[in-house]
């Protein structure tokens, strides 16, 4: 029998009827320019609050709280099981058992009616799952209590456990709870008194979720929610997606791995012979690295500092140090029997939406074919007859600093196509005829100086990832500050704020409340990744509801399926949707795109991960060279 | 109610920029660098500066004195200039600032009661007036026997001046470095008296 996943959160509370809900306020934020000018109280979910009115009259017609239980296979769509669904208003309840759900949704799902899930991308799976038409106003309390804690520790963490606790409210300990879904996740057939306990632990996670409503609705800012809630309806359908996959090499790479480590070692490691075995000897690292003057960090202690980061960011700066990053990484962090695969060669994870403290999706390091080995990327390919194209925003923190910040030169180097190129010569470090082939040494440093402000870098890394001393990273540092002065004026306003008031927040609400131990690096470039996030959703957002197969979203970028026949098309229509939502986050200010499309039976490949997967893949043919001898 | 209820029935999304919360943190509490030091030397032989063009910002004829062991300078009021003769010079004060933003004040030595200046105090001179205009450096070289001054070629952008009178700035610059009694420390140790 197959391995049954229940995808599910941690869920249950004990209640009684609790399904007429006509006592509970609900904070009404009416869409309104002037919000625009307001700011957001500390002690609300973000958003001006104009009115208290109860839930009876909140504008929809009926209000559907609701939750499936389900299974799903690594790698495979979710596989609905049961469904509990409770119309707060009238106490309308519905038990549906798998064999009973029908053609069409058993309750409405069109604008006029409020579909509340936690984590409701799991719910709107089941719908795709069922063929069900898509709720159209989705309020996921999970996005909601994320928002409402983002940044401070929630003792019981994001579940919905979690959020009932949090509020004061009864829940089920967890071993009942783990009973449970035991008896979920051994996957059927269920005796008819099993049935009942199932369908009975669905409707205790319907009553949780209601009376969770009760106590989170005065402070939700209700539009901005729902524009969240829209979010998750995306997710779920590029969750259902996946990314194509070549599993026929996937298939070879799991089965040859362990036997081609050690000749990927020896071959990698001749030029630095650092490996004892499969051992990674630091001492040898250390002599490597005099032999050939690179000046490596070092921890407190003295030690050389081996993270992941460090190599990442030392093998920009050093490329010889680069096979030795991807091989460390490769034989670290790699496990391939987690990347989930199903049977029609898609990788499906979730995208643990809204994860990350920027908003961000925060899906799976293994799980997930976007996880930190970029050469594994050579394993997307697009089925026979499609095509897929990796399409990201142009330098998009950069565009993100300059139109919130409203640094006029910044935008105006953002508009010239190369911001590196444009900053460099804004502080006449090179002349206004340069370009990119006449001062390419110039424009890198100048590069790596607008990156290290993003990144909160100080004088010192920089000089390492520039590989010049010092006082040249502080020249550039101080040439930043001194062009772009309204950017570094908002900046300041930035950290003031949050440690004024205690919180920051996107342009559409997404909060992070200031922890004990602020970082100001990670508060200025709130804005820069919790837009941008914001940016990312909303492009989804757009793209799917125009049919369009986005298959992931990637930080700054999305991957998209489709037929060859309409691969360009679909390719303009994401570009569109991108420009899209920059002009909407940033307030009419256009982000641009690339795009790089591979048409079948090409396979996408990362440039960072080219040399890697060419190593591999001449090893893996050796091995299969061999076995047929 | 009514209305309320038009609002959200209407598609949230349609026009998401009435949604969009403002980003430029201009209304938060209002937080200004305050300028409470404000050291009176030369330039460092690395910095380029400029000098505040504005005649309103400098002081001229000003007397300090300058107690090196301490590496102290103070300002004395025309008053007590006249009762301590000899303890002192005679300067012009520019109000100076560094590409990195920090502002001092520049001491010029003036010509002395004979009108000869020599070429260490002309040099300064001419390095301050050149400064109003452009970014300089100036360093001192014994072989000249005077400030070499070095222009900035870039066209570098102008500088920001602090929002304060050069009255506010000067009484930061010596505000417990005023001598303006006769029972000052400083006086009383001139005059051997302590």
């Amino acid at each position: 029998m197959a391995e049954f996943l229940v995808c599910r959160r941690p869920t249950n509370l004990v209640g009684g009827d609790t399904a007429c809900e006509n006592g509970v306020a609900a904070r009404i934020n009416v869409p309104d320019p002037n919000h625009a000018r307001k700011d957001l109280s500390a002690s609300h979910g973000g958003g001006a609050i104009d009115e208290v009115v109860p839930l009876d009259l909140l504008p929809f017609s009926e209000i559907w709280a609701v939750d499936f239980e389900f299974g799903a296979r690594a790698g495979e769509n979710l596989e609905p099981v049961c469904l509990v669904a409770w119309e707060l208003r009238n106490g309308r309840k519905l038990h549906l058992w798998r064999d009973e759900f029908g053609a069409a949704s058993p309750y409405p799902t069109g604008p006029d009616v409020l579909f509340v899930a936690y984590y409701a991308s799991a719910e709107i799976g089941c719908h795709l799952a069922l063929g069900w038409p898509l709720p159209e106003r989705v309020l996921d309390l999970f996005t909601e209590f994320r928002n409402c804690t983002n940044g401070v520790p929630t003792s019981n963490g994001n579940g919905l456990l979690g959020a009932l606790a949090y509020h004061g409210l009864d829940s089920i300990g967890t071993i009942e709870k783990d009973e449970m879904r035991d008896l979920v996740l051994r996957g059927g057939p269920w005796s008819a008194a099993e049935r009942a306990m199932i369908l009975d632990y669905c409707e205790s996670d319907v009553a949780a979720l209601a009376r969770l409503s009760r106590a989170m609705l005065p402070n939700i800012d209700l539009p901005r929610a729902l524009l969240r809630g829209r979010y998750m309806t995306a997710a779920a359908q590029i969750e259902r997606n996946g990314v194509p996959i070549d599993t026929t090499t996937l298939a070879n790479l799991k089965r040859y791995w362990s036997d081609i480590q050690d000749q990927l070692i020896a071959d990698i490691d001749a030029n630095y012979s650092v490996y004892e075995g499969r051992t990674f000897k630091a001492d040898r690292f250390a002599a490597w690295l005099a032999r050939n003057k690179i000046a490596w960090p070092k921890l407190d202690s003295g030690r050389l500092d081996l993270s992941d980061d460090t190599f990442r960011q030392m093998a920009r700066a050093c490329p010889s140090v680069a096979p030795l990053r991807e091989l460390r990484s490769a034989l670290s962090q790699m496990r391939l029997s987690d990347l989930q695969v199903g049977s029609d060669g898609r990788n499906r994870t979730m995208l643990s939406a809204f994860q990350a403290r920027t908003g961000r999706n925060q899906p799976s390091n293994t799980k997930f074919i976007f996880g930190p080995s970029v050469w594994l990327r050579g394993l997307i390919q697009p089925p026979s007859g499609y095509g897929i194209a990796y399409i990201d925003w142009e330098q998009q923190e950069f565009g993100i600093a300059a139109a919130l910040s409203g640094d006029p030169l910044m935008m105006e180097a953002y508009r010239s196509g190369d911001p590196y190129l444009a900053f460099a010569k804004q502080a006449h470090a090179a002349p206004p005829e340069a370009t990119k082939a006449t001062h390419k040494a110039v424009r890198d440093q100048f590069k790596e100086c607008v990156l290290a402000v993003q990144y909160g870098m100080g004088a010192e890394a920089l000089a390492q990832r520039i590989g010049q001393p010092p006082i040249c990273a502080r020249e550039l540092l101080r040439l930043h500050r001194e062009t772009y002065r309204i950017f570094w004026a908002w900046s300041d306003r930035v950290e003031t704020h949050a440690m004024l008031k205690g919180s920051l927040h996107t342009v559409f609400g997404w909060r992070i409340q200031v922890p004990e131990k602020a970082n100001a690096r990670a508060l200025r470039n709130f804005p820069m990744q919790a837009n941008g996030a914001e940016m990312l959703r909303l492009a989804c957002c757009i793209g799917t509801e125009q049919g369009i197969e986005i298959c992931a979203p990637v930080h700054d970028a999305v991957l998209i399926c489709a037929p060859l026949d309409r691969l360009d098309a679909d390719v303009a229509r994401m570009q569109a949707a991108m420009r899209e939502a920059s002009r909407i986050v940033l307030n009419g200010f256009e982000l641009g795109t690339d795009a790089k499309i591979v048409r079948s039976p090409d396979r996408y490949m990362d440039g960072r991960g080219t040399v890697m997967w060419d190593r591999v893949m001449k090893r893996i043919d050796e091995q299969r060279q061999g076995a047929k001898q | 109610m009514t209305d309320v209820k038009k609002n959200l029935t209407a598609n949230p999304f349609n026009n998401l920029s009435t949604l969009r919360l403002d980003q430029s943190y201009a209304d938060t509490v209002g937080v200004k660098k305050l300028l409470t030091t404000v050291p009176v030397r030369k330039p460092g032989r690395q910095d380029f500066v400029r000098v505040h063009p504005d005649q309103k910002y400098r002081l001229t004829p000003a007397a300090i004195i300058e107690v090196k062991e301490d590496r102290e300078v103070y300002l004395v009021t025309p008053d007590m200039a006249q009762a301590l003769p000899g303890e002192f010079s005679l300067v012009t004060l520019y109000l100076t600032i560094t590409r990195q933003g920090v502002i001092h004040l520049w001491p010029v030595k003036l010509s002395g009661p004979n009108g000869k200046q020599n070429e260490w105090h002309r040099s300064a001179a001419e390095a301050a007036e050149r400064a109003m205009k452009k970014w300089v450096r100036v360093t001192s070289s014994m072989s000249l026997g005077a400030y070499e001054i070095f222009e900035a070629s870039g066209d570098l952008p102008e500088p920001v001046w602090p929002d304060l009178s050069f009255e506010e700035i000067v009484e930061i610059a010596f505000r417990e470095r005023l001598v303006d009694r006769g029972d000052h420390p400083l006086v009383q140790r001139l005059l051997g008296a302590v």
